[in-house]
């Protein structure tokens, strides 16, 4: 220990004595135990140097500089000087058309980057006629059963578009084929904007239930869609690790990290049996996040994301590449922490939420969820404000005019490195276990967020957690009605009109045709993007040509294990 | 041995989020129901077959997407036709109000739409079979007389 | 013949479930139901599916159950799974597995909680079998707890014992007590396309053979199974069926029935009594002040227990003497 050092703890210790000690005598504190929301890690009264020197903290090693290793203060070296950060909101639903005149009016209200989420049948591989489908139909999402439904959704400025992000993880490779066949029949450039498409298959089987097939296939698939479009669409990003939606599901930040880190590795692992290099791999990946409103949590989460991966690069996949060590993250305010009680309360978390993404560099790309989003599908009122959140915080806040100004924070680093401490030995735990994959099957992964969800409840319930609102400065409001998006109920008979023309006006033997070129495919095990794309140029269906995979690679029912009970 | 109240948990339609249903089913647990979890994407038709198989007397379904309004009321409509409609029948999820009145209409005894806390969930429940045990009682009485 | 009773012999499913209800609440009138359909039951080939957790057991007995429906059999099947020690409630989740049969009118799958009971079945198990052979099931499938303890009763209970293990379980010889291999009729290496299958099987095989055997009698077989995909399923049930044959033609049926009758037997007497003395003794004076003195130990359970019985004299009438309830 330095004679600083020392100094420093006789002067702590002299606080503590003199000014703290009054204090305390005459106003006891709040609470007894002061934790973090996720963890339920102690709060310290403060902090100061000496919780630095504790966890061994070293500057150069620990933080650096920005857009270098170890990437804690950020991917790019000066932040968001050069360029904000891509405005996206997520928007979807009804049919195509009415999706891509939504789409036109949030690209005009300044908004770069546009969400495809489709509705639960398409998810699920079911046409708009199927039994299952019922009801379903342009809720959740757009309707997508054939090329022409993909050429509606697409009917949109270009020129306005920098992203499109297309969620669609069960049947991955079919979507892909539809968005690509669009492309071309609108004579698009694949090249001018960038198509994301999350494929984060074993997310779905985690926590989302989002799937089709059982897991190993379900895994095939995904990187049947990354490897097709490394090799020929290089500046699109074919994978995503969506730990937000860990984060949905209630993980906490070390379980988020690690499972999606555990699950970024079965991806990756599986990219590199096919031949791709390491550093033409890693550099597309991307994470997608979602932050809670601890805001030094929230900071610490996104400056240690940057730092492990960084760490598993260089460390495990053995490679110097910054292109390779430098994650691509995306924060967004999540949609978890709004309350569906006293919903404009959630303008004021957006706005919390926003500021610790910027601060903490969250990414390339944010997304706000809407204030109105607990409740469904948000108005256009939300969007707007959702869209005036992003640009308070980029043009007011002054938090994106210089880099992780949090750095150096006694606070926020003994986070960071607490966080990445015990996200490691979490890492270490899953590979002993197997990977990722092995943890999915055996419901690991799904019991422990079952168990965080329930104490989280349970907290809510006994008022351990605060929520303003909810629990807490409960304001009587009486019966306040929201405005809510109305379901048209027509859109589903028009939907499944609209498909079954299509059927009656196309050669039904080209169609079966291709589709046994799926199937031959699925089992041969070549890549499933190019039949897929003969399929949806014969006007197969999206339903028809899931049911063909389907009939090789099985559908899959977790166990109650694998559900988490 | 003693009667223990055994509650059917289901997931109607397509829709696949378990979080609700998850915290819900450790909630009864902890309040000493036993719980039969029948799984994701059931139809109306095993939600009855099951509810009568165990012989539940709660059959609780979540819908968080559309689900609600076309599988509800079969499941009640599939208990009545084969008279073993002497169970409460709850649904919950995501559930907007002009829905609801519907639903109640159809049969379904009560709605609990997202955020209600589960002890006012194991307080439902518990009334009602405190309720039933009473007449029960009160018809033995009737027919010892 | 009560009403409720001819109703379960006509395999009315309503019926059934509550019959089985009332038998697991201790409700008295399922006994008297149950008193009724009794002599009419004693036919079905009872198959208890026992194993360490992660088996895949709930697995398998969906594909037995699938297959056993293609030979046209009945199939009912009651799956245990453990109660909360805590709060005594449950979480049953077994028949997740098994939904795609819950319409099928030849299954009927009833989920139950061991309500404290220990040794893998539930109290109330033996009378869930009762009415599912009375309704007319003649393939009854038990799936136990599996939580890895040792799991005899179920060898009691069922004509046919199949013990399912998976590869890499450890070196704990894949979970398998000497106990439960002794008991074991027929064995299931399931998940067998996992590495480590070769030197699991090998390693069963080893430990099965040296199980003792007697002229003529019945060598279990080993079977290789993948549940989620079937295989190796039918040899699974053709085994089974043929454990059943062998019992019947071997004359040793009447015997297994005999001696799951007197297990049952004594069984049912001894919760009875031990309900029955439980009862009369916390009605007597001492008992509240015996059970403070425990609590706060000032006396030790066993003198207390002592204090109690010693004015307790069990006699039955035509009885010489013998405690036949405590064997």
């Amino acid at each position: 220990m330095s004679e600083s050092d020392q100094s420093l703890r006789d002067r702590l210790a002299a606080w503590e004595r003199d000014t703290l000690a009054q204090k305390l005598a005459a106003r006891p504190e709040r609470k007894s135990e002061f934790t973090t929301q996720a963890m339920h890690w102690p709060v310290n009264r403060l902090y100061t140097p000496l919780d630095l020197e504790a966890v061994g903290f070293d500057y150069l090693r620990d933080v650096g500089f920005p857009g270098e290793f170890p990437y804690t203060r950020g991917s790019e070296p000066n932040g968001y000087r050069s360029d904000l950060w891509t405005m996206m909101q997520v928007s979807g639903f009804g049919t195509g058309d009415e999706w891509a005149k939504r789409g036109r009016y949030m690209l005009e209200q300044g908004l770069t980057g546009l969400f495809l989420e489709y509705d639960l049948p398409t998810t699920n591989g079911y046409d708009s006629d199927h039994p299952l489908a019922a009801g379903e139909v342009g809720r959740a999402g757009i309707a997508l059963d054939s090329l022409d439904d993909m050429e509606a959704l697409l009917d949109l400025p270009f020129e306005k578009l920098q992203r499109l992000t297309s969620i669609c993880n069960g049947p991955q490779t079919v979507n892909l084929a539809m968005i690509l066949c669009a492309l071309e029949k609108r004579g698009i450039d694949p090249g001018s904007f960038t198509l994301q498409i999350p494929n984060a298959i074993l997310i779905e089987y985690t926590c989302v239930g989002r799937y089709l097939f059982p897991p190993d296939h379900g895994l095939r698939v995904a990187t049947d869609a990354l490897e097709y479009c490394i090799k020929n669409h290089p500046n699109w990003i074919p994978i995503s690790v969506v730990s937000a939606q860990l984060y949905a599901a209630h993980a906490n930040p070390v379980q988020e990290l690690a499972f999606s880190f555990a699950i970024a590795k079965e991806y990756l692992d599986a990219a590199l049996a096919r031949g791709i290099p390491i550093d033409t791999l890693a550099p597309y990946f991307s994470f997608i996040t979602g932050i809670d409103m601890d805001f030094f949590e929230a900071v610490g989460k996104l400056r240690a994301y940057r730092k492990i991966w960084a760490r598993i690069m260089r460390d495990e996949y053995g490679t110097d590449r910054p292109e390779s060590q430098r994650l691509r993250l995306t924060a967004s305010p999540g949609t978890m922490s709004l309350t569906l009680q006293q919903p404009l309360n959630n303008i004021a978390r957006l706005g919390i939420q926003m500021l610790a993404c910027a601060v903490a560099q969250g990414g390339y790309a944010m997304n706000t969820p809407l204030h109105d989003e607990a409740h469904a599908l948000p108005t256009e009122e939300a969007i707007a404000v959702g869209a005036a959140i992003h640009n308070i915080v980029a043009h007011e806040s002054g938090v994106a005019d210089t880099v992780d100004p949090l750095a150096g924070s006694y606070y926020v680093e003994t986070m960071t490195r607490k966080l990445e401490d015990a996200v490691f030995a979490e890492l270490d735990k899953i590979a002993a276990m197997g990977g990722a994959l092995h943890a999915i099957k055996t419901g690991y992964f799904q019991k422990e967020l079952a168990r965080q969800q329930y104490e989280r409840v349970r907290a809510i319930e006994d008022g351990s957690r605060k929520l303003v609102g909810v629990n807490h400065s409960v304001r009587d409001e009486g019966k306040r009605s929201i405005a809510i998006h109305k379901h048209d109920p027509a859109v589903e008979q028009r939907q499944v009109e609209r498909l079954r023309r299509l059927r009656a006006g196309r050669d039904g033997a080209a169609v079966q045709k291709s589709l046994d070129r799926l199937r031959d495919a699925a089992r041969s095990g070549e890549n499933l993007v190019p039949p897929c794309i003969e399929a949806v140029r014969s006007y197969a269906t999206h339903g028809e040509m899931c049911d063909a995979l389907r009939d090789v690679f099985g559908s899959y029912t977790p166990d109650a294990s694998a559900m988490g009970i | 041995m003693s009667r223990r109240i055994r509650v059917l948990l289901a997931k109607l339609g397509l829709d696949a989020h378990t979080i609700g249903v998850n915290v819900i089913a450790q909630a009864l647990r902890d309040a000493g129901m036993e719980v039969i979890y029948s799984g994701l994407k059931q139809t109306p038709e095993m939600v009855a077959r099951t509810a009568i198989q165990e012989d539940v007397d709660v059959v609780g379904m979540s819908s968080l997407s559309n689900a609600h309004m076309v599988h509800f009321p079969k499941v009640v409509a599939l208990l009545r036709e084969q008279a073993a409609d002497d169970k409460l029948v709850i649904g919950g999820g995501v559930i907007p109000e002009e829905d609801q009145q519907t639903l109640l209409d159809a049969g379904i005894a009560r709605v609990f739409t997202m955020g209600t806390p589960t002890r006012e969930i194991i307080a439902y429940i518990e009334r009602w079979a405190a309720d039933r045990a009473n007449a029960g009682d009160a018809r033995a009485e009737r027919a010892r007389e | 013949m009560s009403e409720i009773a001819k109703r379960v012999l006509d395999g009315c499913a309503v019926s059934g479930g509550r019959l089985i209800r009332w038998l697991e609440d201790g409700d008295s009138r399922g006994l008297a139901a149950l008193r009724v359909v009794y002599p009419r039951t004693g036919h079905a080939h009872l198959i208890g599916i026992t194993g360490p957790p992660g088996a895949g057991k709930s697995t398998l007995v969906d594909a037995v159950i699938a297959e056993l429906r293609t030979r046209d059999h009945r199939v009912g099947v009651v799956a245990v799974d453990p109660s909360s020690p805590f709060s005594g409630g449950a979480v049953l989740g077994d028949r997740v597995r098994m939904q795609r049969h819950a319409t099928d009118d030849g299954v009927f799958i009833r989920s139950m909680a061991t309500r404290g009971r220990l040794g893998g079945l539930a109290r109330a198990t033996f009378e869930a079998t009762v009415v599912l052979d009375a309704m007319g099931y003649d393939v009854i499938l038990i799936e136990t707890v599996g939580v890895g303890q040792d799991e005899l009763e179920i060898a009691e209970l069922a004509q046919t014992t199949v013990v399912v293990s998976v590869p890499g379980l450890g070196d704990d010889i894949q979970a398998i007590k000497a106990g439960i291999l002794e008991v074991g009729d027929v064995f299931v290496l399931n998940k067998a396309d996992r590495p480590g299958a070769d030197d699991a099987e090998r390693h069963l095989r080893m430990m099965l053979h040296l199980r003792r055997a007697a002229e003529g009698a019945w060598l279990p077989p080993l079977i290789r199974t993948v549940a989620p995909r079937g295989e190796g399923v039918e040899d699974l049930v053709e085994a089974c069926l043929s454990h059943h044959a062998h019992l019947r033609e071997s004359g040793r049926l009447d015997a297994v029935a005999a001696r799951r009758s007197e297990h049952f037997f004594r069984e049912i007497l001894r919760d009875r009594a031990a309900d029955e003395i439980l009862r009369a003794a916390a009605s007597t004076d001492r008992f509240a002040g015996l059970l403070e003195d425990v609590r706060s130990r000032r006396i030790d359970p066993y003198s207390a227990s002592d204090a109690l019985l010693a004015a307790f004299e069990p006699r039955f009438e035509d009885a010489d003497g013998e405690r036949g309830a405590s064997s």
